[in-house]
């Protein structure tokens, strides 16, 4: 049914509900109204959580304070300096930084090769090379992982097999046949999942490098190449330059992505039994979750792997906005 | 289980339209089973089934009904081996009752013994490792005993069998004691099973008797049961597992005891198994604890234990020497006269052995070559806080 409000010129606004629009007008509420569905939301299954997580960081919170068995305590920073004290916490933060100084470095070269060479590629060629890439890029982690679990069985994978079969001047003398990569350690663990990581990590840096790479004017290298500059310096004075905006967002996505491994770990180091080989995400998991969990610990370690992830990331974007390339 | 429900409609006729559910589930899945159905506070059963080193910390987190006057009023209640009852049983409170038990030995090959010259199982440590390499060198590629890191429940026997313990309670505290002299020689002698004897290959590191945790393959028991293992540690509930693996050596498969350092009684076994419990948020629980009085009465217990490769938990279905006929069985049944739990039924031992795995750890490190003294005596400290803490440090 159709509403008709006759306004009188002169008279002020007759219904309530015209004076309250003058009132959002005239403080321009507008845009805020406008936030408040989705700022209910994020409220209620985000900043609720959050702000739970941090009470609970401060209490002994664990099943028996959730049936009601045991009263909820404040143990203080308790949580937070039982943590600094495991020295598997500490051994677990190297294993994350490590593998995500090597993993980060290794995936943003082999991307930006793989992009150089579709730029060149022709057509069908590089349609062809991009779906390759791309599959691995699609693959979810968790098919990946059993995939690689399989690769490097040490009943029957492909991997030992074909080591054992090569000669031991090339291999080196280790009894390949039923090496054990993924439980005896974490440098051998950390080496599958390297190759793992950097696999499914590169089509992505590639794509977004080829896409950068299509805005270069092609004037530009067709000056150089005239120069006579060789195709490295070329690269580092054309293309990098051009570039950096997107090798920096790169760079953070990398390492947020690579510090957050942890499908790929869990599945492939033996779920949580195989302490020496945890990285921060299995420590946390264990920690929080392994029977009896407990969820104060968890949360507590959230806050301090969260806080560890803003270090790392704040100085590469305080470096971006200050040399203004992502301004 | 259908006839248990058949005769708990007979004998409580009040049940007669009760529909009992049982569901099966996987029994790396039950911790976090019953985390969920605690936190939700919905998708509880009526009664569980734990496992004897459970139930301590499961009751202490609340999950269990107090069930100690149903347990003292239960006839058959006085035939359990009373060890086992005290087991769930919490400052004077019963919070479960025990359905079956197991034990450890170790399995071995009739045929592989006879060709390699070995007439009776070894009784010592020394004889145990001799006739490992013994087989060793009769069957090329193979090796002699399977030795896992991630084996708690293996390892704790030999610690008990050089007469060493892993923690003793002394004034109402904790005492690790993984680092005295006699415990050392059990763990050094587990991790040289590896280091210096080279009778357990170097994958094992890091592995439970299955394999990798969580995989579904590999593992010294498949090797064992496709003939590249030798001897192989486990319970005799392994059996059907074997079988799905290869039965092509199965008439050939027997057990013996673990060994004690220097013989001639066997190393105290684990005792494991596991209980029933009522779910102490559990709207039924007159009915539950019912339906526990028959499950568990001597003849229906015995019979799931006996199906499933388990022992009965009834002193009597123990005795008259019926297991005694049976290769597989008969060296567990021996097992089973010396058995020892503490301190693995303490509150705190699912944090130390789960979520810290605190003797896998050490002995993985072992394993990988870790200084001896140092490795040993971190976990001795690490346990200790834990049992008596909750925490590591």
């Amino acid at each position: 049914m159709a509403e008709t409000v006759v306004q009188l010129p002169g008279t002020p606004a007759a219904h309530p509900g015209a004076r309250s629009g003058a009132f959002i007008r005239r403080h321009r509420l507008a845009p805020y109204l406008l936030l408040v569905p989705a700022l209910a939301g994020l409220a209620l299954v985000y900043f609720w959580p959050l702000t739970a997580m941090l009470l609970y960081s401060f209490q002994n919170y664990g099943l028996p304070q959730v049936t009601g068995a045991a009263p909820v305590q404040w143990i203080g920073l308790g949580n937070f300096s039982s943590t600094f004290a495991d020295s598997e916490f500490w051994l677990s933060l190297r294993i994350t930084v490590v593998f995500a100084a090597v993993v980060v470095p290794l995936s943003l070269v082999a991307g930006t090769l793989v992009g150089l060479l579709l730029n060149r590629l022709g057509p069908k060629m590089s349609g062809f090379v991009a779906i390759a890439a791309l599959l691995a890029w699609a693959t979810p982690p968790v098919a990946g992982s059993v995939l690689f679990y399989w690769l490097f069985n040490p009943d029957g994978g492909l991997v030992d097999w074909t080591l054992s079969k090569m000669p031991h001047w090339l291999v080196g003398s280790t009894n390949w046949a039923g090496y054990n990569w993924t439980t005896t350690g974490a440098l051998q663990a950390y080496t599958v999942l390297t190759v793992l990581v950097v696999w499914t990590s590169f089509p992505f840096i590639a794509v977004s490098v080829l896409a950068g790479l299509k805005t270069v004017p092609a004037e530009l290298y067709e000056a150089a190449r005239i120069d006579g500059a060789s195709p490295w310096r070329v690269f580092w004075r054309i293309t990098y330059p051009l570039l950096r905006p997107i090798f920096l967002v790169l760079l953070l996505l990398s390492v947020i992505w690579d510090f957050n491994i942890f499908t790929q770990t869990y599945l492939l180091t033996g779920g949580l039994a195989n302490r020496n080989e945890f990285n921060l995400g299995l420590y946390i998991y264990d920690k929080g979750f392994t029977f009896p969990p407990s969820y104060g610990l968890g949360g507590a370690l959230a806050i301090i792997f969260t806080l560890i992830l803003l270090i790392v990331t704040l100085g590469y974007v305080r470096s971006a906005v200050r040399q203004g390339a992502l301004t | 289980m259908k006839g248990v429900v058949k005769q708990f409609h007979k004998d409580f006729p009040q049940y007669k339209n009760t529909k009992v559910v049982v569901d099966w589930i996987p029994w790396t899945n039950r911790t976090t089973d019953w985390t969920n159905a605690l936190t939700s506070g919905k998708g509880g059963p009526d009664i569980t089934e734990l496992g004897n080193t459970d139930t301590p910390g499961v009751a202490a987190e609340g999950a269990l009904a107090n069930i100690t006057s149903e347990v003292k009023a239960w006839k058959p209640g006085s035939e359990i081996i009373s060890g086992n009852l005290a087991n769930d049983t919490i400052s004077g409170s019963n919070y479960a009752v025990p359905w079956f038990g197991g034990v450890r030995g170790i399995w071995y090959r009739k045929d592989q013994f006879a060709a390699a010259g070995i007439t009776s199982a070894p009784t010592t440590w020394a004889e145990l490792t001799a006739d490992a390499k013994k087989l060793m060198a009769k069957y090329p590629g193979t090796y002699g005993l399977g030795a896992p890191s991630d084996y708690t429940n293996a390892i704790v026997s030999f610690i008990w069998g050089a007469g060493g313990q892993v923690a003793v309670q002394k004034g109402g505290k904790w005492v690790a004691e993984l680092n005295t002299p006699q415990s050392e020689a059990g763990i050094k002698f587990y991790a040289d099973l590896l280091l210096t004897e080279h009778v357990s290959p170097s994958k094992y590191i890091g592995e439970t008797e299955l394999g990798a945790p969580g995989a579904t393959s590999g593992g010294s028991d498949e090797d064992f049961a496709k003939g590249t293992l030798d001897m192989y540690i486990d319970g005799p509930w392994a059996e059907s597992s074997l079988e799905a693996v290869s039965t092509k050596y199965e008439s050939d498969w027997a057990s013996f005891p673990i060994p004690s350092e220097n013989g001639p009684n066997p190393a105290p076994a684990f005792a494991g198994g596991s209980d029933l419990g009522v779910w102490a948020k559990s709207p039924n629980k007159t009915a539950s604890w019912d339906l526990i009085s028959v499950m568990d009465n001597p003849s229906n217990a015995t019979t799931f234990a006996n199906l499933q490769g388990f022992f009965p938990e009834f002193t009597s279905a123990l005795s008259g020497g019926k297991y005694s006929g049976s290769a597989v069985m008969s060296g567990f049944a021996k097992a089973a006269a010396y058995t020892q739990i503490s301190p693995l039924n303490s509150k705190n031992w699912a944090t130390a052995d789960a979520t810290d795995a605190i003797i896998p750890t050490m002995m993985k490190s072992l394993m990988q070559g870790a200084s001896f003294t140092a490795t040993v005596t971190k976990a001795n400290t690490e346990l200790q806080n834990v049992l008596n803490t909750g925490s590591e440090s």
